[in-house]
């Protein structure tokens, strides 16, 4: 990782007052805020397979700091994400550095999303995206009832545990929809069928990046990631948004409408 | 809309059908409907609001965890609504809604989207006849089968 | 305005509310808790957690903390000194005790203390009290 660590070396003396990356500690990988050139923590510099919400952490950080500027270590969702917080005014773009990463082939096919890597790469080859449908294809494939009733069985091992919410990078709403008690009763596990689940991936729709953060993130093993890149696929294909993707168009469930908008429903 | 919901409505078959109107329009058409006495099926619980666009799709997922067996949404003809772009809001939504409730498995027949005026009587009277029986064909929603069972969920 | 210092760090630990021990990393943002996160790597929790490991920083900081004794004063709880909470509480186990044996006690542990004041907790009930009825707020 000595080129991270040139890099880092190298925005801390001009362009950013921080660098937010990952290191290692006692054998695991974190996510850690280096703001010295000479700090201990640069030596410990590490990418490993482990991933976090690094987006979700820089908007706290830019929040917390309205005077600093950041750089931030960026994969391809990474990047999604910053890019789509900031047109929902999240994040100040010019207080960002972005230091592209580029996901390796292995990294790539168990992950399945569409673009395994950044705009810009400064670190790691570009590789072709595994797009994974397999389980969204599996779904299709039945009918109705048999539909819900395979759903329900996936949602009825959740224990409410909000991990899914918590840990996605595009979640920031100070009164969550999943607290509100007219929608989703407290007390209740597993939730109601199939409330708690579909109003996450309706407000999912034209706002994952599918980083698959939520399915990791799952105690339950529930295909999250599949249910909403099945949004996403929705989103693309019903109103030609793709989330993460343009710096300045908006998603169309943010703003009332233009005439082009309804050019492209049915 | 909870309490009403939850008594026995003069449904004659049972079957429950929720229609959010829009007050310029559709809601205006359901009551021209009405006054020129035209026939259609009881099953139908109107609730006004003043503009389909505010209508979030939490309001239809509610619906059918509440027990309806079918959820209508009915507002202005594109251009015309009364606060200029909500029903552009209310198209591009339930375009994501329906399509959403279909992955997981809710028979797309149970939701509709119509656009009525107000001069559209006879037009409100035929969507409520035809969805009606869309939805009947259909029989009761899954979701309110399952509720009603009270499947097993423990209380905390 | 004078400008804050950059200040933000995770820190390795255990969730203390069950026996699981799953691995988190706690938020220190300008020398306050501020969040929790996973440990993705973590050999037990494997980047998972339950509700409580979610929230378990949220305690430490909560404005619903006692920051003094207080006891129950014709119905109403009011502010005192230890002294005087600790002569209450001393006199009302001992005279329980005495009237109606030891196993009238029952002891709560709480996973929100650290394993040394819970390991004082229990020797207060075995010795000084003598019983056993010794249980953890993990069980409720």
């Amino acid at each position: 990782m000595s080129g991270l660590k040139e890099i880092i070396r190298e925005k801390l003396g001009n362009d950013a007052d921080a660098f937010l990356c990952l290191k290692s500690e006692d054998g695991a990988v974190l996510p850690v805020l280096i703001s010295d050139v000479g700090s201990p923590d640069l030596e410990a510099v590490e990418v490993g397979e482990a991933r976090y919400p690094l987006p979700k952490i820089l908007a706290g950080l830019l929040a917390a700091y309205p005077d600093k500027r950041f750089a931030v270590l960026v994969r391809g969702c990474d990047e999604r994400a910053v890019i789509e917080l900031s047109k929902l005014e999240q994040m100040d773009l010019d207080r960002v550095v972005m230091v592209g990463l580029a996901c390796t082939t292995e990294e790539a096919e168990a992950c399945g999303c569409p673009r395994p890597y950044p705009n810009d790469i400064a670190l790691g080859e570009k590789v072709e995206p595994a797009p994974g449908r397999e389980i969204i294809a599996e779904v299709e494939s039945l009918a109705d009832r048999e539909r819900m009733e395979w759903w329900r069985e996936q949602f009825s091992r959740c224990i409410k545990c909000y991990g899914c919410r918590n840990i996605c990078p595009m979640c920031f709403c100070k009164d969550c929809s999943l607290e509100n008690p007219h929608l989703v009763e407290p007390g209740v596990i597993p939730p109601e069928f199939p409330s708690f689940h579909i109003i996450r991936a309706l407000d999912m729709a034209g706002r994952c990046i599918d980083c698959g953060l939520c399915e990791e993130a799952c105690p339950a093993g529930i295909p999250l990631r599949s249910l909403y890149r099945k949004m996403q696929e929705i989103m693309a294909d019903k109103l030609g948004y793709r989330a993460g993707e343009s710096l300045d168009e908006k998603s169309p469930l943010s703003f009332l409408g233009t005439e082009a908008d309804l050019e492209k429903l049915e | 809309m909870m309490a009403e919901t939850s008594n026995e409505t003069s449904s004659p078959d049972g079957i429950r059908i929720l229609a959010f109107l829009c007050n310029w329009c559709s809601y205006a058409g359901a009551d021209l409907a009405g006054v020129s006495r035209l026939q259609y099926p009881a099953n139908v619980l109107d609730v006004r609001v003043m503009c389909t666009g505010t209508i979030s799709p939490y309001f239809v997922i509610k619906a059918f965890q509440e027990g309806m067996d079918g959820v209508l949404i009915a507002g202005c003809h594109i251009g015309d609504c009364h606060y200029l772009k909500g029903n552009y809001m209310t198209a591009k939504r339930f375009q994501v809604l329906r399509e959403a409730l279909r992955f997981l498995g809710l028979e797309e027949g149970r939701l509709r989207l119509e656009w009525v005026s107000a001069a559209e009587g006879e037009k409100y009277a035929e969507v409520i006849r035809s969805f009606t029986e869309e939805v009947r064909a259909l029989g009761p929603s899954p979701l309110r089968e399952r509720r009603e069972a009270g499947a097993g969920a423990v209380k905390a | 305005m004078a400008e804050k210092e950059l200040s933000y760090r995770l820190v390795p630990s255990t969730c203390t509310y069950c026996g699981t021990g799953c691995g988190v990393l706690l938020e220190v943002m300008g020398g306050r808790l501020a969040g929790t996160l996973p440990q993705k790597d973590h050999p037990v929790s494997k980047g998972a957690l339950c509700i409580k490991g979610w929230s378990c920083h949220e305690f430490v900081h909560s404005p619903r903390r006692l920051t003094r004794p207080m006891v129950r004063r014709d119905g109403e709880l009011v502010e005192t000194d230890w002294e005087t909470a600790l002569k209450m509480v001393a006199e009302g186990l001992a005279r329980t005790r005495d009237e109606h044996g030891p196993d009238a006690v029952g002891f709560f542990a709480s996973a929100r203390c650290t394993n040394e004041e819970n390991y004082l907790l229990q020797k207060l009930a075995r010795v000084v009290i003598g019983t056993n009825n010794v249980d953890h707020c993990a069980r409720l």
